[in-house]
């Protein structure tokens, strides 16, 4: 097939664009060199230079010459098509062109920031020319296409970000399914206190939201759920979700706790999971007293009617609304939605990976997080800091950096912690009135009014010394050291090795993605950074987006947030989310496989092989069938195909093979 | 009342060697030195950072600023036992004990390192010992490097030494071993070898 013959208005017309981008190119390819050798190319009609054609009037430089019928095809000589073909496609559909009539050649990322000798570089970029030249001959007028969108939105995870996405959707008039693992909604912030600045209490600000939630006529709150199963592709995705049992009818409890007065356990007997481990619970509790929905929960590994068998049931027994149900069994919901937000939070770092710190072998040595729980006036101590002898400490040494900063645990800065630090710093001083120490490796406050709360700490006669903490042990060496424990550090503003005696150690611990992160961005499929964080498509310009469509980000899910920063977050998502949903529709790239019938010889060998089981098989016919709305364009079937029916668009085997042989002829 | 030394106390970058911190970051695995975040943390568990007179993280920021005179002539590096707890404990996996070693060799070859301080001289005069007659005599070691860095401290000793002598804990005798010639003929092949190696190596590199 000729060149000619491809072409839909009879000969093809192509422009060359060449970019200066400043002097990220010019600066090494001789821009000038690449017009001249792109005029001597065949059916190249206009070859031009300019300096940003990214920007307005580079753009208008193709609108006019496509106006003026001098080119009907596009190529620009630029930067990674990434961020800007979608640019020059626009500007060609907006003046009448098909915007799939265009290829970019990337002479910036693949040659001039890559090579410094300008003769071979020019060389390189003519030949990249060459080669799109050649293939946008072949290109064909696609039309995108389109597919309406679900209008309701499935949001995972109920901490502050899930909650706030949740509202803002929901008020927005959208049908929102809230879905938290645990038994109740609030995450981390409804273990906290106060939150950094400005001191205002976390459950005064969270409960109101929490209840909102609760009573929101378009919010269907599942906790104590796991999506399991993801189907589809943006605007129609299919959801399953498992929501375990609570073994207590939600619909029936109205959160009166007398079944928990009424367990055959006197006392509290495990481990509170919303304590962290510092109190006692039932096997039948309720998280904690503002906890949506407040329905109790029976734990099952606990219970002794699970475990044994053999239980006289007295919290069924007291319970008056008959609201609990040994019997019931695991559910599975199955949704229709739109778009999807992800707000899965985060875990913090586990403190007993840094065996020098002595977390778990000194009572004494707490976690940040078990701190939180300590200052808490709702917490187990109900909010007085006490030793395990019940005793209020009277000196406090709180180690920053613990799990992050560190090529052994974690590189990179957890972001929140110099700040929940101070807060720590402020209400334990404030409580005990006890001498702190922070050991710090660099004070980060940015943020309105963190360094101001920092200069307060500092006025409050806290105590900073700039060192890694190098060891918590109880060996002492003065008598002062005596029965406590002592920090070991270099002051590095002295020069000189401390010894501090203190009652009690906080380990500020980082923050780290959950520990099943990388099954959830499977069952997404989304990516995830090298750290285990969920990556937006762009860290500047789409914060909040993901690699695939319709799946948005919101809160720590995607790297170490403080609650400010996951409500923006979260508020930015849920806007995405619904301006995707109020378009009504979405515009699918053409570039998706297709089989051409006669060559298929139904192996099947593609059907298996798609990773969005878009392809089907027609047994009447005995040929594949590709669903254009399911298919991503990966190639993957494409590749494996044996008879090659199976080709793509915009990656036709006669485009692939002319751009390699522009690149090889021209050599 | 001391001399008052304001003056002296600025850093001149005409003072400095702006190589020096490359050149002893090429070392294996040293290009982390340029890395560190000053957080203190092998100083901190230096069991002899109290002893210096700049701790391990001070070396590495003055290496990086290039204060070489400074660091090749500080006794940091003569006191470092070598334990490794620095590198252990590094968060940027900086391998601190490897470039005490860099910066030992360097003062070595440039002959600035504290001429009359006890481990070089005790390092260099074991090493004589072993070279000459295949083993170490403790006494003489001792009694030479007293002599080399501060012979009033032998007097000192001299009981300990008597005691020790008298229940046959040290000897006087120089000890040696049988056949010092092949000791010898090893000690020069494998010179000529490493020299033959570094020829090569040499060749090697563009």
């Amino acid at each position: 097939m000729s060149a000619v013959n491809a072409s839909p208005n009879g000969t093809p017309k192509v422009g060359v664009y060449v970019c200066h981008c400043g002097i990220n190119i010019a600066g090494v390819i001789d821009v000038t060199k690449v017009v001249e050798f792109a005029k001597t190319l065949p059916n190249v009609t206009v070859a031009q230079e300019y300096k940003f054609m990214c920007s307005d009037p580079g753009q208008e430089l193709i609108q006019k010459d496509l106006k003026d019928g001098k080119i009907d095809r596009v190529v620009v000589a630029s930067c990674s098509p990434l961020m800007h073909e979608p640019t020059f496609r626009r500007a060609m559909a907006a003046c009448g062109g098909n915007p799939f009539l265009f290829q970019m050649a990337n002479i910036r990322e693949h040659v001039s920031w890559v090579n410094k000798e300008k003769g071979s570089a020019t060389e390189k970029a003519k030949a990249l020319v060459a080669a799109a030249v050649r293939r946008v001959v072949f290109h064909k007028p696609l039309q995108k296409t389109q597919v309406p969108v679900n209008s309701d939105v499935l949001i995972v995870g109920g901490g502050i970000s899930g909650i706030h996405a949740a509202l803002t959707m929901a008020d927005a008039g959208r049908k929102v399914y809230l879905v938290e693992r645990e038994p109740t909604i609030g995450g981390h912030m409804a273990k906290f206190d106060k939150t950094f600045p400005t001191l205002d209490c976390s459950a005064c600000i969270l409960t109101p939201k929490m209840s909102q939630v609760r009573a929101h006529p378009n919010i269907t709150l599942w906790t104590y759920s796991e999506v399991a199963e993801i189907e589809g592709y943006v605007g129609n995705f299919k959801a399953r979700v498992r929501r375990k049992p609570k073994y207590v009818d939600e619909g029936l409890c109205v959160g009166c706790l007398e079944c928990i007065e009424a367990c055959i356990f006197k006392k509290g007997k495990f481990k509170d999971e919303f304590n962290v481990g510092l109190s006692l619970r039932k096997p039948i509790y309720v998280p904690f007293p503002q906890a949506t929905p407040l329905v109790a929960v029976i734990d099952p590994e606990t219970c002794a009617f699970f475990r044994t068998g053999k239980c006289k049931q007295t919290c069924a027994e007291v319970c008056e609304r008959k609201a609990i149900d040994f019997n019931q069994k695991e559910e599975i919901k199955e949704i229709n939605v739109g778009a999807i937000i992800l707000a899965t939070g985060f875990k913090t770092f586990d403190a007993s990976r840094i065996a020098r710190y002595g977390y778990g072998k000194y009572p004494t040595v707490y976690t940040s997080l078990e701190v939180e729980r300590l200052v808490n006036a709702a917490g187990p101590t109900g909010g007085e800091v006490l030793l395990p002898n019940g005793q209020k400490p009277k000196a406090v040494g709180i180690v920053h950096c613990v799990g992050s900063r560190d090529e052994k645990t974690n590189r990179y800065c957890s972001r929140v912690c110099c700040m929940y630090s101070l807060k720590l710093a402020h209400l334990i001083h404030e409580r005990t009135g006890a001498e702190v120490y922070n050991f710090y490796i660099d004070m980060r406050t940015p943020g309105k009014g963190y360094e101001e709360f920092y200069d307060r700490l500092m006025k409050e006669n806290v105590h900073f010394i700039r060192g890694r903490v190098a060891e918590v042990s109880d060996w002492a060496m003065t008598p002062e050291e005596e029965g406590k424990l002592v920090i070991r550090a270099e002051d590095t503003l002295v020069g000189a090795v401390r010894r501090i005696p203190v009652d009690m150690v906080v380990l500020s611990v980082g923050l780290e993605p959950q520990p099943d992160a990388d099954e959830v961005r499977r069952r997404f499929n989304i990516s995830c950074s090298t750290e285990g964080w969920f990556l937006e498509r762009h860290p500047k310009l789409a914060p909040v987006s993901t690699f695939t469509d319709g799946i948005f980000l919101a809160g720590a899910c995607q790297g170490p947030k403080d609650i400010p920063d996951c409500v923006a977050q979260a508020g930015a998502a849920a806007a995405e989310a619904l301006a995707m949903i109020d378009r009504g529709h979405v515009e699918l790239e053409p570039n998706t496989a297709f089989v051409t019938e006669e060559f298929c010889s139904g192996c099947k060998t593609c059907v298996p092989l798609c990773p969005y089981s878009a392809i089907s098989f027609d047994t009447s016919k005995n040929k594949a069938v590709v669903n254009g709305a399911l298919c991503k364009g990966c190639g993957t079937c494409v590749a494996a195909c044996p008879s090659g029916a199976l080709q793509q668009n915009l990656f036709t085997d006669e485009e692939i093979f002319n751009e390699i042989e522009g690149v090889v002829k021209y050599v | 009342m001391e001399k008052w030394q304001g003056w002296d106390k600025i850093q001149y970058e005409a003072g400095l060697d702006p190589h020096f911190g490359t050149k002893i970051a090429s070392i294996p695995g040293g290009d982390k030195l340029l890395a560190c975040i000053q957080c203190g943390t092998c100083s901190g568990v230096c069991p002899l950072s109290p002893y210096m007179d700049y701790t391990p993280r001070q070396i590495v920021a003055m290496i990086r600023a290039g204060f070489k005179a400074e660091v090749l002539s500080s006794y940091t590096t003569w006191l470092c036992a070598s334990c490794y707890s620095c590198t252990v404990e590094c968060p940027k996996e900086i391998k601190i004990t490897d470039v005490m070693y860099a910066v030992k060799r360097m003062a070595i070859q440039e002959g600035v390192y504290p001429k009359r301080f006890p481990t070089p001289v005790l390092a260099s005069e074991f090493f004589h010992s072993v070279e000459k007659t295949g083993r170490s005599t403790e006494s003489w070691l001792l009694v030479r490097m007293y002599l080399k860095t501060n012979p009033f401290k032998m007097l000192k000793q001299a009981m300990l030494g008597f005691n020790l002598w008298r229940r046959g804990r040290m000897g006087v005798g120089v000890e040696s071993i049988k056949r010092k010639d092949e000791l010898h003929r090893l000690f020069t092949a494998m010179e000529n070898e490493t020299r033959a190696e570094r020829r090569a190596g040499q060749e090697v590199r563009p």
